[in-house]
């Protein structure tokens, strides 16, 4: 009789993603979904509204990333008023956002990757966490990872005037610069934190690379995918995180396209399924061809590993030497193991930690300078930035009274929707095999495929816990036969 | 007693707007509480909250839950206790509040203590839907439920006499 496997993280309120794993009757994964129950209504929400009120509301899309919504959202309102910014504007902003940056990553490397290298993919959930591994790598190392965070807040909130849903970006630039003194209250901050990142790269050397079985894991384990890349790039095809072009790169290296941001809806479109509420992009040109992996593949990930794939370089040395490392012990650049996505986070955390050093040293970022009062509306905008979690896309329309008539958004996660599906159904193949029973070792390894994409799909951040995080259920015609649960 | 009330939820979000309208009626409700800061409008979670509750000795927070078959309207009261049943990943992007606290506590963090953590928690219906009002269920129930939290955190926040 065919049966039903369920993994549901939902724990609360929000709509977080729910497996089901259909098995056949011997009990081999015969297919695998990911479904979300998404947010509605957004792009709705906001008609209506004067276009400059939108960076300060889309903040509220997302309390994981609000800071990427605020970023791209006021790029697009820049161009809504014919994008004339005051140059050093750009400069803090994109100080802003490598603080946000390390400060995301530390949370996703040590708090989620780390768990699961540190004790092990089979270990017992509970010691699988945050707190297992501060017990296994000492309290000294836990507390030094709460203070980096800290940091890089506190960067944030002297830049933005507050650490979380900014109300800081404006038309044409920024409501408050960057004093002297600022400044130099944040320069030992950087300095510490360009310490903490290439800390955070040893103990990824030490504890990973160190265990042939772990290396094994992110290069030959069912953690691939043959899928495309996309990621935003400077004029050298270095990762830029707030501004730039579009490149996305196919799995063996070659470019298939780059884009201005306002070309986006000639090179990306959306697939919609039946059976799940977020949608599919696709390459545009490529025209959708199912969930199938291959070089005529119009599927790609927008993930940090993604980024780094879609590079040539880094834009900084200390991140250049990381990457060269870390593609030369992946077998070569572009990568396919998808696990490597956790190490990409701390080459891209070097290069954050050197923009800050470079921002610091650069003396016109206390310019007064730093917004200029639009003259015009021209009515359209799109900006795109790399949030943590994928490539984000905001684009709106407005009047000829700056009044928002339209609103559409791409957000990071949604950009790897299809692989996520792909791979969580590729691990589930390959683990759960006929005549050897799922346990929690097998859920946490698939669970494993889609952490890796970090993925976000609420909005509504604070969460209480109060029900079990993990659920797996086994049915039998229909039938609760088993469940297991931590 | 250093006390920090936190409203949580998205003010934007439908009835998970719920705890933010609460911290802020709260804010004016309750007579003046020497040593308590308000957080009106709190949208973070996991190892944000550190940063919030650091240097505070209770926390009060009023959000939002649903549970199954819970009635809009309906809300709990419960401690740090309630919230030890699963140490894990409640969020897969972020760690969950007790995670986050017994964490801060292995750290030697200044935090609020076991019983110092109380949790005010209304029983939700739409949470997905963007919108500035809640649903007319809740709203309805609204001055009910608010009152009476209004008496137990006053309790909880005002010497007794004597």
């Amino acid at each position: 009789m065919p049966r039903t496997i369920t993994i549901d993280p939902i724990t609360r309120l929000e709509g977080h993603g729910k497996i089901q794993i259909f098995l056949h009757d011997d009990g081999s994964v015969k297919d695998c979904f990911f479904q979300i129950p998404e947010l509605r209504g957004f792009e709705r929400f906001v008609v209506g509204r004067p276009i400059e009120e939108l960076p300060r509301i889309v903040t509220r899309i997302c309390g994981v990333c609000p800071a990427s919504h605020h970023m791209a959202s006021a790029k697009a309102v820049d161009g809504c008023f014919g994008s004339q910014v005051a140059p050093v504007a750009h400069k803090l902003r994109d100080m802003y956002y490598h603080a946000h940056y390390i400060h995301s990553h530390i949370a996703h490397f040590y708090a989620l990757a780390a768990p699961d290298f540190v004790m092990g993919p089979d270990a017992d959930p509970m010691v699988r966490n945050i707190l297992g591994v501060v017990a296994k790598v000492g309290l000294e190392i836990g507390g030094k990872v709460i203070r980096a965070r800290a940091l890089a807040q506190k960067i944030q909130q002297i830049l933005g005037g507050r650490a979380t849903h900014l109300v800081w970006c404006m038309p044409g630039g920024v409501s408050k610069g960057l004093t002297a003194a600022e400044l130099e209250e944040i320069k030992p901050m950087v300095e510490e934190l360009a310490g903490f990142a290439e800390f955070s790269l040893q103990l990824f050397r030490d504890v990973v690379l160190a265990n042939p079985g772990y290396v094994d894991l992110i290069l030959h384990g069912p953690y691939t995918l043959d899928v495309h890349n996309m990621g935003l790039v400077d004029e050298n095809n270095a990762p830029n995180f707030y501004h730039g072009n579009v490149r996305v790169v196919d799995f063996e290296g070659h470019e298939i396209c780059k884009y201005e941001p306002n070309e986006y809806n000639r090179f990306v479109a959306e697939h919609v399924e039946a059976w799940s509420y977020l949608k599919f992009p696709y390459l545009k040109q490529r025209g959708w061809k199912g969930f199938k992996e291959g070089i005529d593949s119009s599927l790609y990930c927008a993930t940090p590993l993604a980024r780094l794939n879609v590079a040539d370089r880094m834009a900084t040395p200390r991140a250049q030497a990381a990457f060269e490392e870390m593609f030369s012990t992946l077998g070569g650049h572009p990568c396919k193991a998808l696990l490597a996505a956790h190490w990409a986070r701390l080459v891209e955390m070097v290069q954050n930690a050197e923009m800050l050093e470079r921002y610091c040293a650069d003396p016109e970022i206390t310019s007064e300078q730093y917004r200029v009062i639009p003259d015009r509306i021209t009515g359209e905008g799109v900006g795109i930035v790399e949030a943590m979690r994928g490539t984000l896309t905001h684009h709106y329309t407005c009047d000829a009274n700056g009044i928002c008539t339209s609103a559409n958004l791409i957000v990071g996660t949604t950009n790897n929707n299809a692989a996520i599906q792909m791979v969580t159904k590729k691990v589930a193949q390959a683990l759960i095999k006929p005549g050897k029973e799922p346990d929690n070792g097998i859920l946490n390894m698939v669970e494993m495929a889609f952490r890796a994409f970090d993925p976000c799909y609420s909005c509504a951040t604070h969460y209480l816990p109060g029900q079990m995080p993990l659920t797996i259920a086994f049915y039998k015609g229909g039938e609760l036969w088993r469940e297991l649960k931590r | 007693m250093r006390t920090l009330l936190l409203g949580m939820g998205n003010p934007i979000l439908s009835d998970d707007a719920v705890g933010v309208r609460l911290a802020s009626d709260l804010k004016r409700w309750l007579p003046p509480v020497p040593s308590m800061d308000v957080f009106e409008d709190c949208n973070v979670g996991g190892l944000n909250l550190l940063d919030v509750l650091a240097g505070y000795d209770r926390v009060i927070v009023l959000d939002s839950v649903r549970t199954s078959d819970g009635v809009p309207g309906a809300w709990y009261h419960f401690g740090l206790e309630s919230l030890k049943q699963t140490l894990h990943l409640t969020n897969i992007h972020d760690v969950n509040f007790a995670t986050a606290l017994a964490l801060g506590y292995s750290l030697g963090m200044q935090l609020p203590d076991c019983s110092n953590v109380h949790v005010f928690a209304v029983e939700v219906d739409d949470t997905i839907t963007f919108s500035e009002t809640m649903t007319p269920a809740l709203e309805d129930a609204y001055p009910g439920f608010a009152a009476a939290i209004l008496k137990e955190v006053e309790a909880l926040v005002t010497p007794g006499p004597g």
